[in-house]
This record gives C-alpha cells, sequence and structure tokens, in this order.
C-alpha cells in the first residue's frame, strides 16, 4: 500500500493502481470517456486529467498509477477543462442518439452545462450501411474514443473494425470498410457495449421506440451454453417483451462479455413458432398437445419397446449443447445406469 | 495481379512487427500503392491482423499513393510563393502539408525527384562546417573525420564536454544533450540508439543539409552513440521525401561498413511514410514498432521505455552533427561560439523572403535581420511577419526582427526558437493567411489520439478562415479556454504547441481578431 494526498485527504492505495479507480475507492469520481476496464489504459480523451504535484501539465488518470507521497487534486481549475473537452466533442457530434443506446458525453454535457460553441464544418463523416442484421453505426456519433476497436484487438483478438486515417479525417470503421459480415467479426456485439456515446446499436426488427435506459432489466443467465453467461434481459415495460440484452462488466464469469447468440438471439422467446407445451404425435401422424406425464410416458414407453427389441446398445443420447453442466450429468447417468448404454453424445463437443 | 507479385517477394520480407513499415514502403516501391488486397496479404504473411494493418497504411500520407506521384508542397513558405498556382497548372499533382524543401519554394516532387533541382545555399562554419561538402568517408576522414572512432574517448569525457558545452536537442524541445547521454547510459542495457532524422516541421531543411552535404557528419557521432552506450542496433528514422538523403546516407553507411567501423554493430535506415508526427520522439517508437505514429503518454520517456520498451537515446541530426567539434575542441570552446549569452552554434534554416533561401551555420543569439543581411542576401521585400522556428514556434512581427532569436529574447512575443526555420513572409501575404496554413498543417497532421488537439486544431484553423472573411465564429473567451486546454492537456508536443501562433497573431494583430468581440 502506498500513501497519498487526495484533494487535501491523506489515503491509501495499492502500489501501481490506476488512479481513477483508487479515486473512485476513495468516493471521488472523474469521468471518462475512452477509458474501459478491459481494455490497456490509452489516456486519448483526457477528460479525466488531474493535476499531480511536481508534474509540468495535468496528467490523465485513467493512465497515471498512485505513487507515495504523490499529491493530486480532482476538484479546483482542473475542473474547467472537462467542461472545454466536452465542449470540443459536442462540437463534432451530429447526432447524440442513433440507436437508443446511452450517451455518456451527452451525460456529461448535461451535468457540466456545457453546449457546442461551434459546429466544425467538416464534423460530418461518409455515413455507414452494413449490411448486417444485428449492428448498426453511425459515424457521426463517433467520438473516436477507440474503445471498440481496442476492444477487437485486446479483448476478442479479432480483425473487425479500424481506426482509420489521421487528423481531421480519422474515423473508425469495419475493416478497409467492408461489411461486417465479410471482416473477421462474429457479431458478437462486444464493440457496442464498450462504445460510451452508442455509435454502435442494436438494429432490430421487432423492438421498441423507448431508449435503453427506459426498459426494465431482469437478471438471468444465458441459456445458450454450459458456460453460464451472466446477462440482463431489457424489457419494454409496457409490452414486457424482451427487446435486448446486455450485461455488466461485474458480472462472473463473463465480466461483460457475450457472443452473438446471448446477445442477439433472444427473439425465440416471443415467437409465434415456438412450442409452450408438449406435443405428442397421434395414429392420425400429426402432433397434438397433451401433458408433461402423458408426453414423458410416451417417450418413455418408446425407448423400452427399442431397449426390449433391439438391446440397450441401439439406444443413444444425444444432449443440448444448451443444458448447464448438472443436466448433462444427469443425462448420461440416465443413459448408463437407467439404460445401459455408453452411447451419450453432447453437440457442445463438436 | 499485384498479389500475385507481393507473393513473389515474400522470401524477402521479414516477418517481424517491427518490418512492418519497410516491408509496406517496399511493396509500395516494387508492386505498387497499397490496396485492401496487399495490405491483406502483407497482414497475413506477417501474421498481423488485417485491420492492424489497414490502421497503419492508412495513417501515413503515401502508402496509398504511386511512388511516380506528382506531389505538391502547399507549406506556408510555398503557399506564400504561389504553391496553389503550381497545383492548379499541374494535372494530376497531389497536394502535401510539407516536402521540406522550402528554401525552393514553391517546391514540387515528381517521384524522388525534386524540381526545380536541388542547390544548397550555405556558409562554412565552426562547428558543422556545411560550405564543402565531403564526397567520400575519404574526404570526411581528410577533414580530421573518423577521429573519435579511431581512438574512442571514454562516456565520462563526452557527457563533461556536452555538459560544458550547454549543447540542446536541435530537434526542437531543446532537451541539455549531455544530461541525455548520461541518463541513458544509467539505465540497464540493452540499449537502443535512434536518429531523428524525421524532419517535418515545415520551413525546417537543416537536417537535411547535413544529410546531403555531409552525411558522414551524422554517422560517426551515431556509432559512437552505440559504442558508448554498447547498443549493438541504431536507426536512423527519415522521413520518405529526402531522396537524395537517403541515397547519400547509404552510400555513407556502406562506406562505414566497408571501413570495418560497423563491425558488431546493426545501423540501418528506417524510412518514414508521410507522417509530421512520426518526428515526435515517441510517435517515432510506434512506427518503428510497426504500428500508428500515435505519441505514447509520458512519463515515461524513451531513455527509460524506449525503442522495444528498451531505454533509448533519440537525437536529432543537427545535435548528433555538432557533436564531432565539440569533442575536438572542447565543450567550453563550443559554448564561446554564441553570441548575446547564448551557447554555440546552429543551422539556421532561411526561406521566404530573402534574396538567398538557404541553411546557414550561426551563432544562437543571432538576430532575424542579422541572420538575413548576414547570410541569406537580405530581405526581398517589406516583412510583413516572421516565423521564427518552424510551425509551433509562434508568429512574430516585423518589430521582433531585432529579437535574438533565443527563448529569452523570443519569450516577450510569445514566440520560441523551435527548430530554428526562419520563415519570412511579406506584407502582402496576411498574418490571417499564415495563421489560417499553419492551422490546417496542425489538423491535418494532428495524430488524432487526443480531443484537445483533434478537435481543437480544426476549429482553430475554421476560425481563421472565416477571419479572414470577416466572421467569427466564437467568442474571443471561448478561443482563450480553448487554446489553454489544447496546451495543457493535450498528449504531446504537436498539441501543446499549436496554440502559440493563434496567440502569436491575437497578440501581433490585435485588429484582425477583432470581429472575435462581437459575436
Ligand atoms: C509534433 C512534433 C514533431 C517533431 N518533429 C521532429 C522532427 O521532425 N525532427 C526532430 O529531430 N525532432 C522532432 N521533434 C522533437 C522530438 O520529439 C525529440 O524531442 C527530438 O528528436 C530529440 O532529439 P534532440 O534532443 O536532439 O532534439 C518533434 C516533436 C513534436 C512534438
Ligand atoms: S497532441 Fe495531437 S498529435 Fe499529439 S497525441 Fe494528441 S492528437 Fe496526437
Amino acid at each position: 500500500m502506498v500513501a497519498f494526498t487526495l484533494d487535501g485527504r491523506p489515503v491509501s492505495a495499492p502500489e501501481g493502481e490506476l488512479l481513477v479507480h483508487a479515486a473512485a475507492r476513495h468516493g471521488t469520481f472523474i469521468p471518462t470517456l475512452c477509458h474501459d476496464d478491459k481494455l490497456d489504459p490509452y489516456g486519448g480523451c483526457r477528460m479525466c486529467v488531474v493535476d499531480v504535484e511536481g508534474a509540468p501539465r495535468p496528467l490523465p488518470a485513467c493512465a497515471t498509477r498512485v505513487a507515495e507521497g504523490m499529491v493530486v487534486s480532482t476538484n479546483g481549475p482542473i475542473t474547467e477543462f472537462q467542461r472545454t473537452l466536452t465542449e470540443m466533442l459536442l462540437s463534432e457530434h451530429l447526432n447524440a442518439s442513433p440507436g437508443g443506446r446511452p450517451n455518456e458525453l451527452i451525460d456529461l454535457a448535461n451535468e457540466l452545462g456545457a453546449d457546442a460553441p461551434l459546429m466544425l464544418p467538416d464534423a460530418k463523416r461518409a455515413e455507414y450501411d452494413d449490411r448486417n442484421k444485428l449492428m448498426g453505426y453511425d459515424p457521426d456519433a463517433c467520438i473516436l474514443c477507440a474503445r471498440c476497436v481496442r476492444y477487437t484487438q485486446e479483448v476478442m483478438q479479432c480483425s473487425a473494425l479500424s481506426l482509420e486515417g489521421r487528423g481531421g479525417h480519422a474515423r473508425i470503421v469495419p475493416t478497409w470498410e467492408l461489411s461486417w459480415l465479410d471482416t473477421e467479426c462474429e457479431l458478437c456485439g462486444g464493440c457496442l457495449s464498450v462504445c460510451p456515446t452508442g455509435a454502435i446499436y442494436e438494429k432490430f426488427e421487432e423492438g421498441t421506440s423507448r431508449p435503453e435506459r427506459q426498459l426494465e432489466q431482469v437478471r438471468t443467465t444465458c441459456t445458450f451454453c454450459g458456460v453460464g453467461c451472466q446477462i440482463d434481459l431489457n424489457l419494454d415495460p409496457q409490452t414486457k417483451h424482451i427487446v435486448k440484452v446486455t450485461s455488466k462488466d461485474e458480472y462472473l464469469p463473463n465480466e461483460g462479455n457475450l457472443c452473438v447468440k446471448g446477445r442477439f438471439a433472444f427473439n425465440f422467446v416471443h415467437h409465434p413458432d415456438r412450442l409452450e407445451e408438449p406435443l405428442v404425435r397421434g395414429d392420425d401422424g400429426e402432433l397434438h398437445p397433451t401433458t408433461w406425464e402423458h408426453a414423458l410416458e410416451t417417450a418413455a414407453t418408446g425407448l423400452q419397446k427399442v431397449i426390449a427389441e433391439h438391446g440397450s446398445q441401439a439406444v443413444g443420447f444425444l444432449s443440448s449443447a444448451r443444458l448447464t453442466n448438472e443436466e448433462n450429468y444427469l443425462i448420461q447417468k440416465l443413459a448408463r445406469t437407467g439404460v445401459g448404454t455408453n452411447s451419450v453424445h453432447s453437440c457442445e463437443s463438436t | 495481379m499485384d498479389v500475385l507479385r507481393l507473393a513473389t517477394l515474400y522470401p524477402e520480407l521479414p516477418r517481424e512487427r517491427t518490418r512492418l513499415l519497410d516491408n509496406l514502403g517496399r511493396v509500395r516501391r516494387e508492386v505498387g500503392p497499397i490496396t485492401m488486397e496487399l495490405s491483406d496479404a502483407l497482414a497475413d504473411h506477417m501474421n498481423i491482423r488485417r485491420g492492424e494493418v489497414h490502421e497503419v497504411v492508412s495513417f501515413y500520407s503515401f502508402l496509398q499513393v504511386p511512388t511516380d506521384a506528382v506531389r505538391v508542397c502547399t507549406g506556408p513558405v510555398c503557399d506564400c510563393l504561389g504553391a496553389r498556382d503550381l497545383l492548379e497548372s499541374t494535372p494530376g499533382a497531389i497536394e502535401v502539408a510539407c516536402l521540406g524543401h522550402c528554401d525552393l519554394a514553391p517546391a514540387m516532387t515528381r517521384g524522388d525527384e525534386i524540381v526545380p533541382s536541388v542547390t544548397h545555399s550555405t556558409n562554412d562554419g565552426p562547428a558543422v562546417d556545411l560550405g564543402s561538402g565531403d564526397d567520400t568517408l575519404a574526404d570526411y576522414a581528410a577533414r580530421g573525420g573518423l577521429a573519435l572512432l579511431h581512438e574512442l574517448p571514454t562516456l565520462e569525457r563526452i557527457v563533461e564536454e556536452l555538459k560544458a558545452s550547454e549543447l540542446t536537442g536541435y530537434g526542437g524541445a531543446g532537451f541539455p544533450t549531455g544530461l541525455k547521454w548520461e541518463a541513458v547510459s544509467r539505465e540497464p542495457g540493452p540499449r537502443f540508439v535512434v536518429v531523428n532524422a524525421d524532419e517535418g516541421e515545415p520551413g525546417t531543411i537543416k537536417d537535411r543539409y547535413v544529410m546531403e552535404l555531409r552525411p558522414h557528419l551524422l554517422v560517426e557521432p551515431t556509432v559512437l552513440a552505440m559504442r558508448m552506450l554498447d547498443a549493438s542496433e541504431g536507426y536512423i528514422y527519415l522521413r520518405e521525401e529526402y531522396a537524395t538523403a537517403r541515397a547519400r546516407l547509404q552510400e555513407a553507411l556502406n562506406e562505414f561498413r566497408a571501413a570495418g567501423l560497423l563491425d558488431g554493430l546493426a545501423l540501418e535506415l528506417v524510412v518514414g511514410a508521410g507522417a509530421y508526427i512520426a518526428g515526435e520522439e515517441t510517435a517515432m517508437l510506434e512506427s518503428m514498432e510497426g504500428r500508428r505514429a500515435m505519441p505514447r503518454l509520458k512519463p515515461p520517456f524513451p531513455s527509460q521505455v524506449g525503442y522495444l520498451g528498451r531505454p533509448t537515446l533519440i537525437q536529432n541530426v543537427e545535435t548528433l552533427a555538432h557533436i564531432p567539434a565539440i569533442l575536438r575542441n572542447g565543450g567550453e570552446w563550443w559554448a564561446g561560439l554564441g553570441t548575446r549569452g547564448a551557447s554555440g552554434t546552429r543551422l539556421w534554416s532561411v526561406t521566404g523572403a530573402v534574396a538567398k533561401p538557404g541553411c546557414y551555420e550561426a551563432p544562437n543569439g543571432i538576430t532575424t535581420r542579422e541572420l538575413v543581411e548576414e547570410h541569406a542576401g537580405g530581405f526581398t521585400d517589406e516583412v510583413g511577419a516572421v516565423v521564427p522556428g518552424g510551425a509551433a514556434s509562434g508568429i512574430l512581427p516585423p518589430s521582433a526582427l531585432d529579437a535574438p532569436l533565443m527563448r529569452d529574447g523570443l519569450q516577450e512575443f510569445g514566440a520560441g526558437p523551435g527548430s530554428a526555420a526562419v520563415q519570412v513572409f511579406p506584407t502582402s501575404y496576411s498574418p490571417l493567411r499564415l495563421l489560417s496554413e499553419t492551422m490546417r498543417f496542425f489538423a491535418e497532421e494532428s495524430c488524432q489520439k487526443c480531443t484537445p488537439c483533434r478537435i481543437g486544431n480544426r476549429a482553430l484553423h475554421h476560425l481563421s478562415e472565416e477571419l479572414q472573411r470577416g466572421e467569427a465564429v466564437m467568442t474571443r473567451e471561448k478561443v482563450d479556454e480553448w487554446l489553454l486546454a489544447m496546451e495543457k492537456t493535450s498528449i504531446c508536443g504537436l498539441g501543446q504547441a499549436s496554440p502559440f501562433p493563434v496567440r502569436g497573431a491575437m497578440q501581433h494583430w490585435p485588429e484582425l481578431f477583432e470581429p472575435l468581440e462581437h459575436v
């Protein structure tokens, strides 16, 4: 632990902790836009600059580590820079809400009372329309914090997005401006989840017109595979339909990361073709609704008939990747001890 | 087709990430401008993600441009001397921010060839002495060169003499050279030596003069630094536009190698691809490591954490070129060459409205008038404004012609000596036009990483454009706030220093900024 001074108060923190985190633990919130705990310190947006005694100029709290005896001030005239930097970002922020996702720049602007004093004549960026059905991107809402690009490089280790060009021509595009579908992108939506302004957003076929913040969140476990990622189902408060899936950095085991299925493939829940009750095929060859007791009974009878006629080796079990480890355990138990076959497989293994 | 031609090159293209820029330059020269297909193929060959190569290719100005393209310089001096007309009358020419040939303004390049052809206007001087060049290593040795390598001084002596000389870095930041050598030598090895030959500050031509006229004078102290710091690898990062310097340096390196003077050392040229910001030392390291040339956060400084994370001595070409004279005649001797309390000489790039634009060795502490009248053949026009040391150094009014071109002398004018690129503008060239062209340069050359520089410079360019029409797009109060935020919160010297010319213009020509008061 090292001792340092934060706004006149003597405090301590583990050596090497980032100032922005140490300050937060001591109740001092320092605004950031380009910072993301999942990524290496970047220090690009400069929103988090603080005064450190002895440093020739303010230092970014997101990339500066605490050291013994450091004297840091986060309030006072330094906060003027936050307002000015916000004004700057606003002066090329032509679209504040392309897809209803939260916009932290606008939050900051409201908090600090910052307005754009002018709009830059070259603020308008070339439009980008991707033929994929899941993610949209409006370059006019992008603040070039590069969190999305760094996420693809540092977390996903894939080549989906690029920070292209420099100066006023710089912009973020899917690599070589291809469609995401033609890059290495797996449409996991991670770039979208780290975007602080909602420039990358979910495209919905059947969605809601409400912004994300008006949705109700219900935490649950993703049902797609055994990893058990923690997710928030976002419900339209009126229809109670799931309109979006999000996750949070503090959720384990996935730390806010999801795959394309977990994030985007939720529309089966309200799909009209979804089975809502057990069905058994009758003598007429058609499926008829029935009770669980009858359905299980029918399945068991069928299995027993096969075993009686052809032996237990004639039966195999194929379990779903969507089951949990515990459920998969029970399937093999049923196969081995109930039926007496070793033919057990799970589609997860392929 | 191009990809197939690239495939035949694969065996010769190394796969280390540090060779990315080299490989891209080579593919551009031997196959063609870098397209998506070439970029992706090279990425696959080098096992780098395609997106990261795309990012690098798009960062530099020239990788997607054919090698034989015609480029017209529209830097401030060229702009003042007719670059726009040249651009219009040259079909197919592309506009570039600066070609580093302001003494030939308006300058243009056709492939590697400079138009008009290169001539040098320079003088004999006590330290760098560019008056007569060296054609071969033997010429250089005949003038007393190579003495340092034949009888290596101790590191202690070098540091002592450098400190006594008060030599400070001539790349623009002015850090004491003796302290830098000492600092790097105290860090644990392995260490690297990098020569900053990216000379990109508009108006600055001095490093090119050294490399074109006396390339051996750069190589000798570089080799000395490598031997003193036990650096087995050294690099000279040269801007792409300097084709003559490239050839001369390559020849000089071959001569040193043939003479056994590089035994045990690898000293190589790294050729840039068109990005002013790559001259910032940490951006240069990023560029050498195969990434976009975006500056790193400092601290740590390159003397501690530099190339590939190792302690690295980064020194400007001219800084190094003074060292042989300092070690030959002593630090105190060199310090005594200055005038008005300043130490030593330096190479002044003098361009614009002067009779003999060129590069002259003259004492530190000299004034603009002395420099122009004693060396550059006098003014050719009534002086309207002077930029004393490159785009970021500020803008001076004619009343500053007799101010010594040193930190103390320029302070009251809101300027600094920068890279000693003295650019003289006639009264016919409006200070607002000069400001606007300067800010356009910064806006286009900003690496874009940090908010204040990426957005501030574009806003100030827009502001000065509109002011030329008598319109104000921001209040004076906002302009001041934005300038302060740029100066204080930008990551590197580009954004930190680009407010200088704006503040200077506002100080010296307040009437031109009058509209800001009535928003
Ligand atoms: C935007 C920017 C551009 C720079 N360009 C150059 C350059 O072209 N050549 C150079 O030697 N130094 C340049 N520098 C300064 C270098 O960062 C560094 O200070 C210098 O190379 C150190 O060498 P010196 O101590 O010998 O001057 C630049 C700095 C900044 C901020
Ligand atoms: S000041 Fe400009 S050039 Fe330097 S890091 Fe920031 S954006 Fe890049």
